[in-house]
């Protein structure tokens, strides 16, 4: 029986249906666990629905969320810790992933050890990672804040989380650590891109370490720039994660993020049409975010 | 290329800096995991676990419910990774290898798929499982997974399937061989590193994930390792020792995945995020 099967199956891979059948399980899928629940998340933001207030209904509200988003001063805080937290890191992440790229380009002895172990810290779970450097940067026990106040840089322990100043900061330092290897890891891929003849020329002319880079792999790295630079802002703008392991959003308002205020709106708070309200502005700046993707990057090109 | 050897030591000591920084983290939740309670709570902070102690392992594992939380995550990354296999696979092969109508735009909708905002699906996702009665299981779990990894695993294994040329397929279908011979034959037995790259990448990402499982999962039968561990933390305020320990365990099976196909994942990683 499964040899007439088989004989069946490949009858139909002659067909025209067949590379649409191949792709039937994702569509599938991607239909059942991302458009469908995307397409409702939007209907919601339109919609009374508090999952601990079903007494309300679920009727139709129009537009008062987002009317609502436009008076909470929460929302505009978010915003701008957004892009606060998105710069600070991708440029963080970028500056130490081109540093690491280009040192490693070197292939000197031991190096393929030492970005084996670079990489490392993207692979690991954030609620780890989040921990690790909580506890590193904690109040009491620190080994951090013994490390600065042994060097003279802070006078006694501090705790960085409890700071409004320093808590973003912070949250961006780990986030860095988490992501940093991201960039080093594609750079990395893109300067072994880069033809030979080129360096060998600028070597004739006598061109230095900056010559080199400014002139020869900073050009050939610039795509892969672009599209790492959005592709981790996209990320970073999308999950609230490590900001809702190490503060929660807190001290105050400090670390309150527009992924993290949208989640905890739901999750909390069980307010799910202002929560998808929010969502849905994130939605579109992300959907921007694609956009200069796609325009930008060569993620399509040759297909 | 000549280098004078100040260069060499600069870059080197670049190089080490970074590894250092890297590494440091991981090193010291070793070094706390392995000290006893009172050498942990301590202003003088010592760089190496002396006197050393499997305490806090023996702790978490036999007094909190870690084993049964690694088993849900096992089991919901198990479920991930043998739905995005099958499913992804034939759609990646036939996004690579073969021409037909429209197959641009459903690269390109794949690829938009990856940027989609995350909150935005998990409180519809939310009430949907729970109206299917898969909220707070594993398979459940394990469904909402696929929502922002097939997308990824897809075109990770596009740029396996692209790497192959098309002639070996050619001369497979001159041999004889229907489409689906040729695929099943010739073409799967040689992208079976990438396979494996793409699945381990990809059962990395279940197992770690937090935000879905935190939503999605209510009660001990499915909560994953990393809700439990948070809770851990949090609400019970479990010794640093013990703690430590935890996370240590619950990264073993990274490391070991991630030493294992870590050189054809990065080639993976980097042909699908930007195809440089």
């Amino acid at each position: 029986m499964s040899r007439s099967l088989a004989t069946r199956i490949a009858g139909i891979s002659d067909t025209k249906a067949w590379p649409w059948l191949l792709l039937a399980p994702s569509l599938l899928l991607v239909f059942a666990v991302i458009i469908y629940p995307t397409i409702s998340g939007i209907d919601l933001s339109f919609r009374q629905m508090r999952l601990n207030r079903m007494d309300l209904g679920i009727g139709y509200v129009g537009l008062r969320h987002y009317l609502a988003l436009l008076d909470d001063p929460i929302f505009w805080i978010s915003l701008q810790n957004t892009a606060v937290w998105v710069f600070g890191t991708v440029a963080l992440e970028l500056a130490c992933g081109l540093v690491i790229a280009v040192a490693l380009d070197y292939e000197l002895p031991g190096m393929r050890v030492m970005s084996v172990i670079i990489l490392l810290p993207w692979f690991l779970p954030l609620v780890v990672a989040g921990n690790i450097w909580a506890l590193m940067l904690d109040s009491r026990l620190g080994v951090i804040n013994a490390a600065l106040q042994g060097l003279g840089v802070i006078e006694g322990f501090k705790a960085w989380f409890a700071d409004p100043d320093w808590a973003l900061p912070a949250a961006i330092l780990v986030e860095t650590w988490h992501g940093f290897p991201f960039f080093g890891l594609l750079l990395m891929a893109g300067l072994k891109g880069i033809p030979s003849e080129l360096y060998e020329a600028a070597a004739v002319d006598g061109a230095g370490f900056w010559h080199r880079f400014i002139h020869i792999q900073l050009p050939g790295l610039r795509m892969i720039i672009v599209a790492t630079v959005v592709l981790r802002a996209i990320s970073l703008m999308n999950s609230p994660e490590l900001l809702l392991i190490l503060t929660g959003g807190g001290p105050g308002r400090s670390t309150q993020v527009l992924s993290l205020y949208a989640f905890q709106k739901a999750y909390r708070e069980f307010n799910f049409g202002y929560a998808g309200a929010l969502s849905v502005v994130m939605f579109l700046l992300l959907m921007t975010c694609s956009w200069l993707y796609v325009r930008y990057s060569n993620a399509l090109r040759e297909d | 290329m000549r280098r004078s050897r100040l260069e060499r030591s600069a870059i080197y000591a670049i190089a080490a800096a970074f590894t250092f920084f890297a590494a440091f983290p991981v090193l010291w939740a070793l070094n706390i995991s392995l000290k006893f309670e009172r050498d942990i709570i301590t202003r003088h902070i010592s760089l190496l676990p002396i006197p050393a102690t499997l305490t806090n392992y023996i702790a978490i594992w036999t007094q909190s419910n870690l084993p049964d939380l690694m088993w849900n995550s096992a089991v919901a990354t198990f479920f991930t990774v043998v739905i995005c296999v099958f499913a992804g696979t034939l759609g990646a092969y036939s996004l690579s290898r073969l021409q037909f109508r429209g197959r641009k735009n459903v690269l390109l909708f794949f690829l938009i798929l990856r940027m989609f905002p995350v909150v935005l699906m998990i409180i519809p996702l939310f009430i949907i499982m729970r109206q299917a009665g898969l909220l707070d299981t594993r398979i459940g779990l394990a469904l909402a997974y696929t929502a922002f990894l097939l997308p990824i695993f897809i075109w990770m294994m596009k740029g396996f399937f692209d790497a192959i040329p098309i002639e070996l397929e050619e001369a497979a279908r001159i041999d004889g061989c229907t489409r689906l011979g040729a695929m099943w034959r010739v073409i799967l037995p040689l992208v079976r590193g990438g396979l494996w790259a793409c699945a381990v990448f990809i059962g990395i990402a279940a197992w770690n994930e937090y935000l879905f499982a935190l939503m999605l999962t209510t009660s001990s039968g499915s909560r994953t390792w990393p809700v439990g561990l948070q809770l851990m933390v949090g609400e019970f305020q479990l010794p640093w020792g013990a703690l430590s320990a935890g996370g240590i365990l619950s990264i073993l099976p990274v490391l070991a995945l991630f030493a294992v196909v870590q050189r054809s994942m990065v080639r993976g990683l980097a042909q699908g995020a930007v195809k440089g």
